[in-house]
């Protein structure tokens, strides 16, 4: 009797607690962040911090930290503080930090942001700064600070210019007798993996089609552009071309499996073995030494006509928030970081090659790697093909994604190619527009 | 033996002596007073419920209603944003992905728990261990870490595809492949058995061992022992395994991030609800979407578990209704 009591009440007890429980849990289907602000101004001292982030790697940051103590150094006023990420998880912290009004004072920036978060009152124009003596902008090399102007603004400045190119295993091309020419065309590129496959049982590319800065090359190679100032330049036509061919050329096998490609991530395909070359921007290259037991090369970028690649000189930047306290002292800061010539020894082309000329001319690249990048822009430059840059919309680095990752659907035989043309043109329409 | 510790548990008196109060009056002064200790005591979790939890919640449903990119102020659309989810194939196939993990993958890891507890309910040699060795896997089975871990044991020519390939079954690799990569998120989850199965072992000692005297007695195998004693005096355990994991299940978001290398692809394939829900929101902006898919999800929850109450008439038996 008092046994059956007690399970009795027991199951009364757990029952009601089961109810709450499933209730309670039954709440939990969401979560939202809250931006945080405030930030300190200039302590009693007269001492002023400034917040600096950037994306990359290890090896950049551990750079970049000894350019900050060299700053902080000669700047004894002004404190650093830092903070990095990779590419994808920075910009999704920028993203958040700058909607809730506390962006940092200075961050690296690239093409692809410029318009979307100038659009958005996010990013300081820096002429004010230079106008005010802050700020140099001499000595930039190849004009290429073009590149951080928008609509008569200058909202970025560059530390390195990079241009696309061709990454090659150069032992693999060797062995099957194919060497890249400037000048050479897509068939010639084409043919070149056919020939890789047929001789060293290897896919020659490891995924051109979903890389957006490579598709731009060919489109202006035929007088269009992936962007215009504020919509895409090419039509559903031309994307069906390019990824009819791309998928036929998957199936093949002359280019690498999407299949393998994905599983190999974040290690590159080329590194790993598994195709024979790749197209990347050029300051890139430095990961493949690292990454593969191969030697790698830089090759020109295949071309329509024989003669224009459609190459531009791209470039990673500094920008600073529009809502930052102290714009005197980030634009001593950013001044000091891309003229410096000791900042420029430390960095080497790690951001792409040194973009003013007393840093140009104080490193001397010691490493076959670093010497390749230096001659490869050399090269195109002296080639002529450069020409400008696009800047793209608002929403670009949305349709980048979005060109990547549907392309990749298409490969893996996911998605037919005109339901993922479709599809590209619908997602990008509604990134553009946002 | 196990019948010693149900004899602990059932005859010993309860552990918290109740205290019925003598008077009334005296009951309700003292209660006051309780009740306010108990509040002062509370407030630290209601007021983080109140500012993390219920603000924001009302935040986003407002958000649901607008076009918001996290810059410039939010502008009512009305329905727009539920009428665009509908008809966006992504969303659709979010909502596919989800569903199938949760339909493959609740079963299965409550299988494996309910099987595993009955074999653990009985005393044996070092139970303690086994026990804690299959719980283990729970407690830190939500890490990014496992996640990485996962993503290596299932990649081409690791250590699944090789043993794959001895059997000739081999398909280069689970993480690449858009109609393998979810099977290893079902397997990451129902490799977490051990919190339903804790929650079972403790639904299991709770069987009067007189029941199963009585059927063996009346001559029931154990099939029949399990069918006709076991599965109905758990199942408000079982009830609640399932209503608890279901909800769980919906709101994968870790796992899938982790072992896509944060794409939740190939191509969509691990784009379960949640991962599309954070794409839209924090990589590209659409806050007042993300918010709206937000409440969908809540709301499909509360269908599913509404609809879990309701079924619980026909299978869950509590012991006062036999009564």
């Amino acid at each position: 009797m008092r046994r059956g009591l007690a399970v009795g009440s027991g199951n009364v007890e757990r029952r009601t607690i089961l109810k709450a429980a499933g209730a309670s849990a039954a709440a939990l289907g969401l979560a939202a962040t809250t931006g945080c602000g405030g930030d300190g101004g200039a302590s009693a001292d007269g001492t002023v911090t400034i917040r600096y982030a950037w994306w990359g790697a290890e090896e950049r940051t551990k750079r970049i930290n000894r350019t900050i103590a060299l700053f902080e150094k000669k700047y004894p006023k002004i404190k650093v503080e830092t903070d990095f990420q990779d590419y994808v998880a920075f910009w999704e912290k920028f993203q958040t930090q700058a909607a809730g009004g506390n962006p940092p004072d200075v961050f690296q920036n690239s093409v692809a942001f410029l318009r979307k978060y100038d659009k958005r009152g996010v990013l300081l124009d820096l002429k004010s700064q230079v106008d005010a003596g802050n700020l140099s902008m001499d000595n930039f090399r190849a004009g290429v600070e073009k590149v951080g102007q928008v609509d008569g603004k200058q909202l970025g400045i560059p530390v390195g210019s990079n241009t696309m190119s061709l990454v090659i295993d150069e032992k693999v091309f060797e062995k099957a007798g194919v060497e890249p020419a400037q000048g050479w065309t897509w068939d010639d590129y084409f043919a070149a993996l056919e020939k890789i496959r047929d001789t060293q049982k290897v896919a020659g590319d490891t995924g051109y089609f979903g890389i957006m800065y490579l598709y731009d090359l060919r489109l202006r190679q035929n007088g269009k552009a992936f962007f215009t100032d504020d919509g895409l330049g090419f039509d559903e036509a031309d994307l069906t071309e390019w990824w009819t061919d791309a998928y036929n050329r998957v199936k093949a096998g002359i280019v690498t499996d999407p299949k393998k490609v994905e599983q190999i991530k974040p290690k590159s395909a080329l590194a790993s073995g598994d195709g024979a070359s790749e197209f990347t921007w050029d300051n890139f290259t430095v990961r493949y030494t690292t990454e593969g037991d191969s030697t790698y090369g830089l090759a020109p970028i295949p071309t329509t006509d024989g003669k224009q690649t459609g190459q531009y000189l791209s470039s990673l930047m500094l920008s600073a928030s529009a809502r930052t306290e102290h714009p005197e002292e980030v634009a001593q800061f950013i001044d000091f970081m891309v003229h410096d010539p000791e900042v420029g020894k430390i960095m080497g082309y790690d951001r792409g090659i040194l973009a003013t000329s007393e840093q140009f001319d104080a490193y001397q690249p010691a490493d076959a790697p670093q010497k390749a990048i230096a001659q490869y822009e050399k090269d195109v430059a002296e080639a002529g093909v450069l020409g400008a840059i696009t800047p793209h919309p608002a929403g670009a680095d949305t349709v980048e994604a979005a060109f990547l990752r549907i392309a990749g659907d298409m490969a893996l035989g996911k998605t037919k190619v005109s339901d993922a043309v479709k599809q590209f043109f619908s997602e990008a329409e509604t990134a553009l527009a946002a | 033996m196990g019948t010693a510790v149900t004899t602990i548990v059932n005859d010993s008196p309860p552990l918290v002596p109740e205290k019925r109060p003598a008077s009334a009056a005296g009951a309700g002064r003292r209660g006051r007073r309780e009740n306010a200790a108990g509040y002062l005591f509370m407030s630290p979790w209601i007021a983080g419920f109140l500012l993390l939890t219920a603000g924001p919640m009302v935040a986003s449903l407002y958000f649901a209603f607008t076009d918001y990119n996290l810059f410039t102020s939010p502008e009512w659309v009305g329905f727009d944003n539920f009428t665009k989810m509908l008809d966006d194939p992504r969303w659709q196939k979010s909502v596919e992905v989800t569903a199938k993990y949760v339909v493959i993958g609740t079963p299965l890891k409550l299988l494996l728990a309910l099987g595993v507890a009955l074999l653990l309910a009985q005393s044996r040699r070092g139970q303690g261990f086994y026990r804690a060795a299959f719980y283990a896997p729970s407690l830190i089975g939500a890490s990014v870490s496992v996640g990485f871990v996962w993503r290596a044991l299932f990649s081409d020519d690791a250590i699944v595809d090789r043993t794959q390939s001895l059997f000739g079954t081999d398909v280069g690799g689970w993480v690449g492949d858009a109609d393998w990569i979810l099977y290893c998120l079902v397997a990451l989850t129902v490799w977490q058995f051990g919190a339903p199965m804790v929650i079972f072992l403790a639904g299991l000692k709770q069987v009067p061992r007189e029941l199963y005297e009585a059927a063996a007695v009346d001559g029931a195998g154990p099939l029949r022992r399990f069918w006709n004693i076991t599965l109905p005096m758990i199942s408000p355990v079982l009830f609640f395994n399932v209503l608890l994991e279901t909800i769980h299940s919906f709101q994968i978001f870790g796992s899938a991030y982790v072992v896509s290398n944060s794409s939740c692809g190939p191509a969509d394939a691990t784009l379960v609800y949640t991962c599309y829900l954070y794409q839209k929101g924090f990589k590209e902006a659409q806050m007042g979407f993300a918010s709206a898919m937000a409440w969908m999800l809540l709301l499909a929850v509360a269908l599913v578990t509404a609809v879990l109450f309701w079924s619980q008439k026909r299978w869950v038996h509590y012991e006062e209704a036999a009564r």
